[in-house]
């Protein structure tokens, strides 16, 4: 070990601060980005094989532990199934009249066919804060900001940074992020935030529309960020004062941010920019 | 030797803090929420970087500890929303201080280890929220404290020990075996 003198130790950490800060402003200014992505392309590929390793041995000893639970659940599930199935023939009967219906009135419903492309999750966000996931596409995936990402179970987020063969997903559970929802029974709109706790909080519904614990919350579309009628998640709680100008309500979503294993990115969706629409600032 | 594999073990610390350990804590707080329901609303997770730096420091030279310590807060943003370079700026400061204290207290190391990671665990996490902050992604504070900070807190006070015992022996061997104890010198003396 080299051991320095007493005078050029501080001498020492102003050339390591300025090394790091200039690292920091480069980065900042996005000099820095093909760098970087070169330089997390083998971090990525250890975190990825770590991730599917602890992923397989968790979800081993979960399944161990929930194996009771597991049991009543299934025989839970095989009643609703039971019960779906009558419903699905009854919707399927409605879905047929309203395609006959529409063909007759040459109405579409302006859904368009979306794209996707599943990718891996293969990392968490490392700050603690922040609520993000690093997924193993990238723009040579032809990912871009702002895409949605969701699973067979609903939303999860959307990309808010891409690399060559990596991207950040912000998790719809991250206190910055924000979605346009409305209720599927009701029809009522709100906002889904993320709370410091992980878990959903839906916002911003007016006081005279009703909201029932089980209620479906799922996209509005409103806003342009995402496409409508994507599930969010299940409302369990509700909180209504009279005092405030709005109710809000818990929602859990059905997805296990912390088990991630496989996500789904819409790449055919673009995100609609709405600035141009908004009110000019004053000068 | 020592400085070139710093990129190496902080790297896999990064990737392992970004990866298994998440699921090894959310694992061990699904056991153990069967209990205290409570307990699955912890967010914290453990500072595998910062601790490895720390308990670098505690004994390094001071170039090494700088450098172990900017490496490692590079590993680390690879996996954060924030630019590269920012957590390194803070980690440095850490090893500073912590290698300047250690050259003065040689007896109370340890202790002062522990100290040094409850403290540097509360100024990271305080330091990481500005710096997410001024980069328009602002957490409430008090929630961020009672979610975030405390289970974090215990993580690493837990782990600290069992990390700086890896570290030791890595820098022992980094040393080339050269530490021999005060007994076998006497005993080679006397021969």
């Amino acid at each position: 070990m080299r051991s320095f003198m007493p005078a050029r130790r501080p001498l020492l950490l102003v050339l390591m601060l300025l090394f790091c800060g200039g690292i920091l402003l480069l980065s900042l200014y996005g000099i820095l980005g093909p760098v970087e992505s070169l330089a997390a392309s083998p971090l990525h590929a250890v975190a990825g094989l770590f991730n599917r390793l602890s992923l397989s041995v968790n979800a081993t000893l979960q399944d161990l532990n929930d194996l009771g639970r597991l049991r009543d659940r299934i025989a839970e599930l095989e009643e609703q199934l039971a019960r779906r199935q009558v419903e699905s023939i009854q919707l399927r009967e409605a879905a047929s009249d309203y395609n006959q219906l529409a063909q007759l009135l040459a109405y579409t419903s302006g859904l368009e066919v979306q794209e996707f492309l599943t990718a891996d999750v293969i990392a968490l966000e490392q700050s603690g804060i922040a609520r993000s996931i690093i997924i193993n596409r990238g723009s040579g995936d032809g990912l871009a900001p702002g895409m949605p990402v969701t699973t067979d179970l609903g939303l999860v987020g959307r990309i808010i940074g891409v690399s060559a063969n990596a991207a950040q997903v912000q998790l719809i559970s991250d206190e910055n992020s924000a979605v346009s929802t409305r209720l599927q029974t009701t029809r009522a709109h709100g906002s889904i935030v993320g709370q410091a706790s992980g878990l959903l909080r839906l916002t911003l519904v007016d006081l005279d529309e009703e909201i029932r614990e089980g209620d479906l919350v799922i996209t509005s579309g409103l806003g342009g960020n995402f496409p409508a009628d994507i599930v969010v998640g299940q409302v369990t709680s509700v909180r209504q004062f009279e005092f405030e100008l709005f109710q809000e309500a818990e929602v859990r979503s059905l997805i296990d941010f912390d088990t991630l294993e496989v996500v789904i990115v819409i790449i055919g969706f673009e995100p609609i920019d709405l600035s141009v629409f908004a009110p000019e600032a004053e000068v | 030797m020592g400085r070139s594999l710093s990129v190496v073990v902080l790297g896999l610390a990064a990737a392992l803090s970004a990866s298994l350990v998440p699921h090894v804590i959310a694992f061990c707080l699904s056991l153990l929420s069967s209990f205290m329901p409570e307990l699955a609303l912890t967010r914290g997770q453990l500072s595998l970087v910062l601790l490895i730096v720390l308990s670098w420091s505690l004994r390094a030279g001071l170039l090494d500890s700088l450098l172990w310590a900017a490496v490692g807060g590079l590993c680390l943003d690879m996996f954060t929303l924030l630019p590269l370079g920012t957590s390194s700026l803070a980690l440095v400061l850490f090893a500073y201080a912590l290698n300047s204290i250690a050259r003065q207290l040689f007896s109370m190391r340890i202790a002062l280890l522990l100290i040094a990671t409850a403290s540097s665990t509360v100024l990271f996490t305080g330091y990481t929220w500005m710096a997410l902050a001024l980069l328009g992604e602002s957490y409430s504070l008090p929630r961020l404290l009672s979610h975030m900070l405390l289970p974090t807190l215990v993580y690493n006070m837990l782990a600290v020990l069992p990390v700086y015992v890896v570290v030791r022996r890595l820098q022992r061997r980094l040393e080339g075996g050269l530490l021999v104890s005060p007994q076998s010198l006497t005993q080679g003396g006397a021969a």
